[in-house]
């Protein structure tokens, strides 16, 4: 018995036990580095604290410290992770491409060509981040329009992607070279996405997006498995490959869309969950909860580690979500190495 | 099928003699007004000495020169890099060269205190080879089957993302690399100079004639691995051989001209409908197109703003970006 039926309402769906222990694992391996991360930082903090905080008898500090920086910091971090995992499995299933992401549809590359124009054009930081939300959305649509034709192939997206964000990219790039070094150094920890500081109002818009998006995106869940097949087989099982492929990108965008506009381009995230997800549960059908849970946990370490430098070497999170993911990404390829050859 | 063929290679004998034609326009035009009779008697020995001599053989036969070798150079290891991966979103960066190159040169300036642009090509060509030979080492398992391609560029995303990483970090850290680095990261032809390209011409010719090889052993690979083993290609060899190319081509490039994504990930799309499935025809076509695309760039760089440049590397996708998504959408042949 290799896996887990469940049946009820007329369904049936089919668990791999591997997959509900690799899900679990994920979801302790989460939970311990949230966990974890309320402890952590230059402020010391015992587990009395914290019981003593949420009694509500602390003393001020301590509970400001606790409620008003840790915990949204916490609470980004995990949103953050779970959309762009989430986001990055559904892009890479819907174009059948490992190498695809999020930033195929444009959102990232037009939200930092954004964020450098507000830059470029007001002299500060103020206006980054509506200009990259403006900017994302911008570009994704152009993307979406320009390779639409009677419906969306993953071929023409694919194509026009990297059309669009390459020519994005340089204009980024170009920018950059205008601007004196203070600002350019500005930009720069922008580009690279950073969870210093966010406050409650940002978390909670965050999660209330989520709440929204992540139980559509689950529901999506089947159908993704079902075009793992191949696109006509789909068709002639009374798919309506287009409306479900619009759907798809509409998903995806909007979850990047959320992430982007509260932490700025966090790297890497969205490309590694899914084949972590895959190397993890040995098996090439889509995921998105592992991947989910795989993002999170990939944001939440490098949260853990931009938080353990001294201060001299502070670092935005950004740079560590790919000091994290590629080791991780590199040991799963490895395992599943090991394991073919044998 | 005869007359298709002849046609295809009629349309690469066109796309070379216009890059042939480009080349004394390339020449020709600059910032300075030589004129047409002062540059073609500077090309010459009896004028050594004069400026128009030094600029000709000084500025701009070395960017000519560097545009052509680099763009066929790019546009080569992208058609190869493609074929070999089987996926279009594969550039020949990603074997790690290009992350790689970017944090040597970070490190030149960081820990070397090397501040000109000829000064960080060493530290460009000894990153790119130890980004590449790391995922050489992780992503394939060269005895009997060959390296697996999906392993390959999955394993080189992850090297490349881990080096870029580190490069921030520097970036962040020290205000002088920034300075420098976001000049280096637009990749231009304008600061190569003769010398240069004497030191370097010998990996170009020993990574040219591996690609061409490349291009012939992987033609019978896109019919199936199965299929080209029973034809009797060591497919194994095959992919060695080309990875081999890829990163030598690219990685010379980088350490010339500094990462120029583009010309490896799009030429390749454009060329395709000239060449149909043939790899050989590809590669071909991608090598002058790439010439083509480079030295077009980098002589509308120089003349089309008045009193300041345009790199190179950010001409290319401003032109090339939106031609490919017009020629997707007019659906002129261009597809997956």
């Amino acid at each position: 018995m290799t896996a887990l039926t469940l049946r009820g309402f007329g369904l049936s769906a089919r668990l791999p036990w591997r997959l509900i222990a690799v899900n679990a694992f994920l979801m302790v391996c989460v939970l311990t580095l949230a966990g974890l991360g309320l402890f952590r930082g230059a402020y010391p903090i015992t587990s009395q604290d914290i019981w003593t905080t949420i009694t509500g008898d602390s003393d001020p500090i301590l509970s400001m410290i606790v409620l008003e920086y840790r915990l949204p910091r916490l609470a980004t971090a995990l949103g953050v992770g779970l959309a762009l995992g989430l986001a990055g499995e559904m892009i890479q299933t819907l174009l059948r491409n490992p190498l695809a992401s999020p930033d195929i549809i444009g959102f990232s590359a037009g939200a930092s060509g954004g964020a450098v124009l507000s830059i470029v054009l007001l002299g500060s930081t103020a206006m980054v981040a509506p200009g990259a939300l403006v900017g994302g959305l911008l570009a994704a649509s152009l993307v979406l329009a320009l390779s639409w034709r009677r419906g969306v192939s993953p071929g023409q997206l694919i194509l026009t992607g990297i059309g669009i964000i390459l020519t994005l990219g340089v204009m980024t790039d170009l920018m950059m070279t205008r601007l004196d070094t203070t600002s350019a150094a500005d930009a720069v920890k922008w580009l690279v996405g950073s969870l210093a500081a966010p406050t409650w109002q940002e978390a909670g818009l965050l999660w209330v997006g989520l709440a929204l998006l992540v139980p559509l995106a689950l529901l999506h869940q089947f159908t993704l498995s079902r075009t793992a097949l191949e696109e006509d087989l789909a068709v002639s099982l009374g798919m309506r490959v287009t409306r479900w492929r619009v759907m798809t990108l509409l998903l995806a965008v909007s979850l990047v869309a959320l992430a982007v506009a509260t932490t700025g381009p966090l790297p890497f995230v969205a490309f590694v969950a899914g084949p972590i997800a895959h190397g993890l549960n040995g098996a090439p059908r889509p995921s998105l909860v592992t991947a989910a849970l795989v993002g999170a946990f990939v944001v939440l370490c490098a949260d853990a580690a931009s938080q353990s430098l001294p201060a001299a070497l502070a670092l935005p999170a950004g740079v560590f979500t790919a000091l994290v993911g590629a080791p991780v990404l590199l040991t799963v390829l490895l395992m599943s190495a090991k394991r073919d050859r044998l | 099928m005869r007359s298709h063929t002849h046609r295809r290679l009629i349309a690469l004998a066109v796309l070379a003699l216009v890059t042939l034609a480009l080349i004394p326009l390339s020449v020709g035009f600059g910032v300075r007004n030589l004129g047409w009779t002062n540059v073609l008697s500077a090309l010459g020995r009896d004028q050594l000495g004069t400026t128009a001599h030094l600029v000709v053989w000084e500025l701009r036969l070395p960017r000519t020169l560097a545009a052509l070798i680099c763009g066929g150079a790019l546009g080569l290891a992208g058609a190869l890099m493609q074929v070999l991966t089987r996926n279009p979103l594969a550039d020949p960066g990603l074997l790690g060269v290009n992350g790689g190159a970017a944090m040597g040169v970070v490190l030149g300036i960081w820990g070397l205190g090397i501040s000109s642009q000829t000064g960080l090509i060493l530290p460009a060509l000894g990153g790119a080879g130890v980004a590449a030979a790391l995922v050489f080492l992780l992503g394939g398992t060269p005895r009997g089957q060959g390296p697996d391609p999906m392993r390959l560029i999955l394993a080189g995303a992850a090297v490349s993302a881990l080096f870029l990483a580190l490069t921030w970090a520097i970036l962040i850290l020290s205000r002088e690399s920034l300075d420098v680095y976001r000049f280096w990261v637009l990749g231009a032809f304008s600061d190569i100079r003769m010398a240069d390209l004497l030191s370097l011409w010998p990996a170009f010719a020993i990574a040219l004639p591996l690609a061409a090889a490349a291009a012939l052993l992987l033609d019978p690979l896109t019919l199936g691995d199965d299929t080209a083993r029973a034809l009797g290609v060591r497919v194994g060899l095959a992919r060695v051989i080309t990875i081999l190319a890829i990163v030598g081509l690219c990685g010379t490039t980088v350490s010339l001209a500094g990462p120029i994504a583009f010309i490896g990930l799009v030429v390749p799309h454009l060329i395709r409908p000239l060449s149909g499935a043939d790899v050989r025809l590809l590669a071909l076509g991608s090598f002058l197109a790439g010439a083509l695309l480079a030295i077009t760039a980098d002589t509308l760089g120089r003349v089309l703003l008045p009193g300041r440049e345009i790199e190179a590397g950010a001409m290319m996708a401003l032109i090339g970006g939106p031609t490919l998504v017009l020629l997707v959408r007019l659906r002129r042949g261009v597809a997956l």
